[in-house]
């Protein structure tokens, strides 16, 4: 089990042109499972390759156990790797693909053909051992990569969207087989995915990240109940957070033609001290009800249906206030194209974001 | 409609599901004939031609009688191709054959060798488009002129190679080397393996550009150092290629010629010594006294060894 800490840490390619990675600043537990989410290009992988050693960071430092090691190579820093598309070696069988960090470490063939009988077992590939990785499918492969990573009790395991290459079915097996791997190993992982289905369903924490910067580090639930920028509400739920671009005045938020709300309390306190100006107000579709009748209760919207989508589990109705489209996520609904509506919510399921997008408190 | 007619119909069908198309054939069998025709005429046919006329005795160009092996008793004892006393002394000349099989035996590995150094050696380069022209250039260029740049680098006063010597301090070793017996064959295999190794390095670039980065990537993590990534893993990888360069040296270097004519005109060198098969073959048919029925079983001799390897080309996968 290894700690393992950036410090500033930057990198940047082609003489600076391009920034990869511009000051992250993490911590990552002994035994934790820590998941790098972000949409594609946002510097996810290049931050799992400086840990690996595959990258040398421009700036800032790397450290194992409060060693620094951004000068070491991988296999100093004792760091097992799963790649997206596997690269298994295609010249060699099932096992010695597993066997290769064993061999290079020196381990006696005795001890070596033991465990790689353990972790081929471990993962359910015993039976393909002598077969070449072209006649393997998907998912066997990726079990194979797996085991040519944990076979050598790693300090540190580090996968780069190990996921993405499977079916959907697939994919939802090997995520619960992932975790119970990890559990029951209790080596710590760095893992990295831009589908936060997966980011949400297994870490222990989650770093979101975007344009090369880490935009939040929490929980997967706090990620989700307490986004800390708009542009973080926005990427964590499906269908994402609604926004609405309102004027804060006094204790209301004046949203033009579609009336304002009265808002007491939202998720993180009182409004009071929150200046006069522009906001962003967010609600998740989830907490959002429809009412065709204008109700009681004071934070109300109004907006006119502008599509309905059943999905059988819920129904989707965007809404639009304004120049604005709402989403709403509700069990049934008997609204129709062109109806007017309310929106209600609770004050505390209300986000409140100023200007700059930050989470006002 | 009669119900013959129909019959008949149904006949013809059957003759269609059993896999005969008649009309299918004939179009193969046209499509065929032009392809077909040059290659009998300017393949086959001379092939057939010679392996037949390599039995017969000639007078010029026009075949007399049979004469059984005569010809290729004649060829094989002849010290132009095979110079036994001088092969167990190692002094040159030692015949074409012979000395065409220490071409095989020099260059074919050094280019390989080459070739894969320099493709691995550039592979990470910055400039590698550029270096890898520069040596590629060397198999565009014509051999002969090949062969012709090979006399001014060795060139005795103004050559490039002696003025290094010289530089050096080897002021001793400084000669004609084209035209020195004993070592003049090794000065033009040298040239040999410049022109190949471009031909060879640009093979293995190839190679080494198929595989996944990843792969290389994670035996790095895998804690393979640089001997051991490249051993046990771009090197199985690459293996198929050298097969390829390995045969294609051997075929070249069978059929050489240029190069070789260009240095030492038709006599292949001074007293013959580095002449290869294919300058045997020139002045067996070409230079009085034609010997048309030598010619052809030099010529025949070159084939034997090559058809084998390019047939084992054509059919890898």
């Amino acid at each position: 089990m290894t700690q393992v800490s950036m410090e500033n840490v930057s990198k940047y390619f082609d003489d600076g042109e391009t920034v990869a990675n511009y000051r992250l600043n993490l911590e990552v537990e002994e035994g934790e499972f820590l998941v790098f989410l972000g949409p594609s290009g946002c510097g996810k992988t290049t931050a799992l390759r400086l840990i690996a050693g595959l990258e040398e960071p421009s700036e800032g430092a790397i450290y194992f156990d409060g060693q620094r090691v951004d000068r070491w190579s991988p296999s100093d820093r004792n760091v097992a790797m799963v790649f997206q598309n596997y690269a298994l070696y295609p010249h060699m069988s099932v096992a010695e693909n597993v066997a290769y960090p064993l061999k290079i470490q020196g381990v006696p063939p005795d001890d070596r053909d033991q465990r790689i009988e353990e972790v081929l077992r471990f993962l359910h590939i015993e039976a393909q051992a002598s077969k070449s990785p072209a006649e393997l499918s998907g998912g066997q492969r990726q079990r194979v990569a797996l085991a040519r990573a944990i076979v050598r009790e790693p300090s540190v395991f580090l996968l780069d969207e190990p996921l993405s290459n499977l079916d959907a079915k697939l994919r939802q097996e090997m995520r619960s087989e992932l975790k119970r791997l990890q559990d029951e190993l209790e080596i710590t992982t760095i893992y990295v995915t831009h589908n936060q289905e997966e980011a949400m369903s297994m870490a222990d924490r989650v770093v979101v990240m975007n344009r090369g910067t880490i935009r939040q580090i929490a929980p997967p639930e706090e990620l989700y109940s307490r986004p800390r920028t708009e542009w973080v509400a926005r990427f964590i739920g499906s269908p994402p957070m609604n926004l609405l671009r309102g004027t804060r005045q006094n204790g209301s938020i004046a949203f033009g033609e579609a009336g304002s709300v009265d808002i007491g309390e939202t998720t993180v306190g009182g409004l009071e001290t929150v200046p006069r100006g522009d906001v962003s107000l967010g609600v998740r579709p989830e907490d959002i009800s429809i009412a065709t009748e204008r109700p009681a209760s004071t934070t109300a919207i109004a907006g006119t249906v502008d599509t309905v989508e059943p999905l059988g589990e819920y129904t989707v109705v965007n809404v639009a206030v304004g120049d604005q489209i709402v989403n709403a996520k509700v069990p049934t609904t008997s609204v129709e194209r062109d109806d007017p509506v309310y929106l209600t919510f609770d004050d505390a399921d209300a986000y409140l974001y100023d200007e700059n997008g930050e989470l006002l408190t | 409609m009669s119900l013959r007619d129909h019959i008949d119909g149904l006949e013809a069908d059957r003759d269609t599901a059993s896999g005969i198309d008649r009309e299918k054939a004939v179009a193969i069998v046209i499509f065929l004939v032009p392809g077909l025709t040059l290659f009998g005429i300017f393949s086959v046919g001379p092939i057939v031609y010679s392996a037949v006329g390599s039995f017969f005795s000639w007078d010029g160009f026009s075949m007399e009688s049979f004469v059984g092996l005569d010809n290729w008793i004649r060829t094989f004892a002849d010290p132009l191709i095979i110079h036994w006393d001088n092969i167990a002394r190692w002094r040159f000349p030692m015949g074409a054959l012979t000395q065409n099989l220490l071409w095989v035996v020099l260059h074919v590995p050094i280019s390989t060798l080459l070739g894969l150094g320099m493709a691995v050696l550039f592979a990470d380069l910055k400039g590698r488009r550029i270096l890898r022209s520069m040596v590629f250039l060397g198999f565009t260029t014509p051999t002969i002129i090949i062969g012709l740049v090979l006399m001014f680098i060795y060139d005795p006063q103004a050559g490039i190679f002696n003025e290094l010597l010289r530089v050096i301090g080897l002021e001793g070793s400084v000669r004609n080397w084209t035209q020195s017996p004993q070592v003049a064959i090794y000065a033009l295999i040298a040239g040999g393996i410049w022109v190949q190794t471009g031909f060879n390095m640009l093979l293995y670039s190839s190679a080494l550009a198929a595989i996944d980065p990843s792969v290389i990537e994670s035996a790095k993590v895998d804690g393979a150092g640089r001997w051991r990534r490249f051993w046990d893993i771009v090197w199985p990888l690459v293996r198929p290629v050298t097969a390829v360069v390995v045969i294609m040296g051997i075929i070249w270097v069978m059929r050489v010629f240029d190069i070789v004519y260009a240095a030492g005109g038709s006599a292949g060198g001074p007293n013959h010594s580095y002449s290869v098969l294919g300058i045997e073959v020139y002045r067996a048919a070409f230079e009085p006294p034609i010997d048309y029925g030598k010619a052809m079983v030099v010529a025949l001799i070159q084939l034997v060894i090559v058809a084998p390897l390019a047939l084992y080309i054509a059919r890898m996968d």
